[in-house]
């Protein structure tokens, strides 16, 4: 007779096979890895420049990504789109503060014509005024929607306080958007781009053949690798208010400047905040959603940059409950500080953490990210081995410790906007 | 082409079986026959309140996500006007550990006044960030009434209003369990590396005992033909003019389905298609520009919809709109154009089948709508498009008879 009362048997995991990409050397020290065990016909290929939005004009790296297809001296922009889409692809780009990623989903049949497309349009753009001008009329009205959102300006308020008085902590105004000419951009675009490529990775079942005539493509835009990052700064402590009429809801959040992966406390405190807000059953979760009902979600985490990292904590929460969410997290917080953490509340985020690991590296395409996610950091796949063994060995007091050095409430930013 | 394995239990429960042997994870994915349309129009919003309080604990087991992240699995769900969806990802050697808790839930739910109350509070908030606390928000909600008169998909999912999820009892709540939550009722798709025979044990073994239940028999109002057009104003404290065209567009099981949502591609998918073109980037009349379709079971709508620049008027937009659409009408199509459509959905349909959780999703809803191979005949409806086809659409559905339109007006003192 079955028992439905008791969970069947967890099996502790195996350990996680991880492909190696190949590399294939550029120039100066730049590469292309590819991953080849795709089983169908997708092909993914990121393009990664040095076109960051740090130590730049306002919202100047963001027009130049943006209008990377919009033109060229042959083609114009509704050209280039047309040739895209005839060919079945799609094409994604962004920024950071610390580079830029053109992203071209394919399949297999047309992915050279795509790609050739692509280096085509980017090495050859020249924004033409006319599409510079749509794009801050643009720009200027979805900046005017977000401000609308409670979400939106606490962001703001919170990047400006975290990273205080760096280039990191710049947030674009409205009145930046007019302030961009397409002097400006040809100019960026000339030095972060057509000297500016940091790698290429692709991920696809393709002729070597093909990777080595995409390599012949790029290498007229390969640069030096960038070293430029924003290695220290310090966030502004206190409390941050703004109002919003009107608003139903607060947005809070809470946050400080830390490490990255690289730093040695880092494991370890990835495991703490796990416990505390990095998962649906986190404790945050559990207290402020399930128990009191105060919001639809919230969660914490660090967010990691080349050379340091930030933590954070996020939600939006109801108006007239806002203080009282705050007081909640507050003593999350200190029952980490001063409460070990219970063996089956630890021994569940040790599986938890181990099976989203492996979830995490299901697939060649999630496997190129984690191979990412320890190269651009100087490490390699040892580092998830590590993060395995830290993560079944790790022991209550480290995470009390972890807690008591890294979240002292007074070494928080606290931004409220609602 | 997805491969699967296909059996019904004595007590009428569907199973999907998808052999993934490349992943290490499973898929338990866990759909019910029940959405927002089969709601009481005085009580909407109660098939998404539910599926919260399906993560408050089952008939044996206190609690749902602890056990399946012990097992180092994660969980969520979502609730369309049509169906409930639950998915379970777990490694795959774990995956009694989320049979265990899904047969649970479906067998009894143990509903208590605490989780009922909490999950009230938080489908308010989740009401309060998503369509009240943001410039827009609100659309659907006054969208969904100007379009559909009778049909119960003249409300949005999260429900009508606040109240309705306030006022939700215990009594509904165990009703509404009742009614919709049984074999009958459900499809599972297990997606893994597994054998047939090992699948049929275990679903057997989980799934064997828990009552049949009576099967849902659907009898929901039938829209009536639209005979007008249809055009509502609101004013909001928004920065722009925003437009939303709603046309009524044939249900899944309908072969012009696919004509409907090709034609969507073709007018306002991307920056190549006809109304970015012309009224973005050619006559620079809106900021944003889009079409897509609100497929569902029963009749959707292809919508139109943007946001206006300052200064322009919803009279110039509607003329050009309308002009975008004639043309699809009198001039038969390019075909490089209708190849170019079918390619972009071609990509879309190879990168969407990454990954067995899509997979099986696409396998259930698919085997809910009466065989899961439907999955695998989608391309083949896509490919069998002519240009005189969607001309033809354009010419019966694309007309003002068949149009509801909702204008939102910008508010002088925004601001």
């Amino acid at each position: 007779m079955l028992d439905r009362r008791i969970q069947p048997e967890v099996n502790t995991l195996e350990d996680i096979s991880f492909v190696h990409p190949q590399h294939f050397d550029i120039k100066n020290g730049i590469q292309l890895h590819w991953i080849n065990t795709v089983a169908d016909d997708a092909v993914k290929i990121d393009l990664v420049f040095d076109a960051g939005s740090r130590a730049e004009q306002p919202a100047l790296a963001s027009f130049a990504n943006s209008l990377l297809m919009a033109g060229t001296p042959k083609y114009s922009a509704d050209e280039l789109h047309a040739r895209l889409d005839g060919l079945g692809g799609f094409f994604h780009a962004e920024t950071s503060r610390e580079g830029a990623t053109v992203t071209l989903y394919g399949l297999r049949k047309n992915i050279y014509a795509l790609f050739t497309l692509l280096i085509e349009a980017i090495s050859e753009a020249n924004f033409p005024q006319k599409e510079v001008d749509q794009l801050i009329n643009q720009k200027q009205q979805s900046f005017k929607v977000s401000s609308e959102k409670v979400s939106f300006i606490a962001r703001r308020l919170f990047t400006q306080n975290v990273f205080a008085n760096s280039p990191y902590g710049t947030v674009t105004q409205y009145e930046d958007y007019a302030k961009i000419t397409q002097e400006a951009i040809q100019a960026f675009h000339k030095k972060h781009y057509l000297q500016g490529l940091q790698k290429v990775c692709v991920v696809g079942d393709l002729d070597p053949i093909t990777i080595d005539e995409m390599i012949s493509l790029v290498k007229p835009m390969v640069g030096e690798l960038a070293t430029n990052f924003l290695t220290e700064v310090e966030n502004t402590k206190g409390e941050f208010r703004q109002e919003k009429e009107g608003a139903v809801q607060t947005a809070i959040r809470i946050g400080r400047i830390l490490f990255n992966r690289t730093a040695e406390d880092y494991l370890k405190f990835s495991v703490m905040n796990t416990i505390f807000g990095g998962y649906f059953g986190s404790r945050l979760m559990s207290n402020i959603r399930e128990d009191k009902g105060y919001t639809y979600g919230i969660g914490s985490g660090l967010a990691e940059m080349r050379k340091l990292g930030y933590f954070f904590i996020s939600t939006e929460v109801g108006k007239d409950v806002a203080d009282k969410a705050l007081e909640e997290i507050k003593h999350e917080i200190e029952r980490l500080q001063t409460e070990l953490v219970s063996e089956e509340e630890l021994s569940l985020v040790r599986n938890y953490t181990i099976g989203q690991m492996l979830k995490a590296s299901d697939g060649p395409f999630a496997m190129m990210d984690r191979y990412l996610g320890v190269a651009d950091f100087g490490l390699d796949y040892d580092y998830y081995t590590q993060k395995i063994e830290l993560v079944k060995s790790i022991t209550p007091e480290e995470i009390r410790e972890m807690a008591k050095k890294y979240l002292k409430w007074e070494d928080m930013t606290v931004v409220l906007a609602g | 082409m997805i491969e699967y394995h296909k059996f019904e239990l004595e007590n009428k429960l569907r199973v999907i079986f998808h052999r993934d042997v490349t992943t290490p994870m499973a898929v338990v994915n866990t759909i019910y026959d029940v959405g927002a349309r089969d709601e009481n129009a005085n009580k909407t919003g109660f098939a998404h309140l539910f599926e919260h309080l399906m993560f408050g604990g089952s008939a044996n087991i206190p609690d749902f996500d602890g056990p399946l992240q012990r097992a180092g699995g994660e969980s969520n769900a979502f609730t369309s006007n049509d169906v409930t969806n639950y998915y379970d990802v777990i490694p795959a050697q774990n995956i009694e550990t989320a049979l265990w808790l899904e047969s649970d839930r479906m067998l009894n739910l143990a509903f208590t006044d605490k989780s009922l109350e909490v999950q009230r509070n938080v489908v308010i908030e989740e009401f309060k960030q998503r369509y009240l606390n943001q410039p827009y928000g609100d659309v659907w909600l006054k969208f969904r009434p100007l379009a559909y008169k009778v049909h119960p998909y003249q409300w949005a999912t999260i429900g009508k209003k606040v109240e309705h999820i306030e006022e939700a009892t215990m009594e509904d709540v165990k009703a509404f369990f009742q009614k919709h939550y049984n074999p009958s009722n459900a499809v599972l798709c297990i997606a893994g590396n597994y054998e047939n025979a090992q699948v049929e044990d275990m679903v057997q073994k989980w799934y064997g005992d828990i009552p049949q239940g009576e099967k849902y028999l659907r009898n929901l109002p039938v829209e009536p033909a639209q005979t007008a057009f249809r055009e509502e104003t609101i004013e909001r404290p928004v920065p722009a003019d925003a437009f939303y065209y709603g046309f009524r567009m044939p249900g899944k099981q309908d072969e012009r389905y696919y004509v409907a949502d090709l034609l969507s591609d073709l007018l306002g998918r991307g920056k190549s298609s006809r109304l970015y073109k012309k009224l973005k980037k050619e006559l620079n009349l809106v900021s944003e520009i889009s079409a897509y379709i609100l497929g569902a079971h029963d009749e959707g709508m292809l919508m139109i919809s943007g946001k206006l620049n300052k200064g322009e008027s919803f009279e110039r937009l509607d003329e050009e709109i309308w002009r975008v659409i004639d043309e699809v009408k009198t001039h038969s199509m390019p075909v490089e154009e209708l190849t170019k459509i079918k390619n972009k959905v071609e990509t879309t349909k190879v990168f969407t089948e990454q990954g067995i959780l899509s997979k099986a999703m696409n396998l259930s809803l698919h085997e809910l709508l009466g065989d899961a191979n439907g999955v695998n005949l989608e391309q083949g409806h896509y490919d069998a498009i002519t240009s005189s086809a969607i001309q033809n659409y354009a010419l019966e559905r694309m007309v003002k008879t068949n149009c509801s339109l909702l204008k939102i007006k910008a508010k002088e003192d925004a601001r």
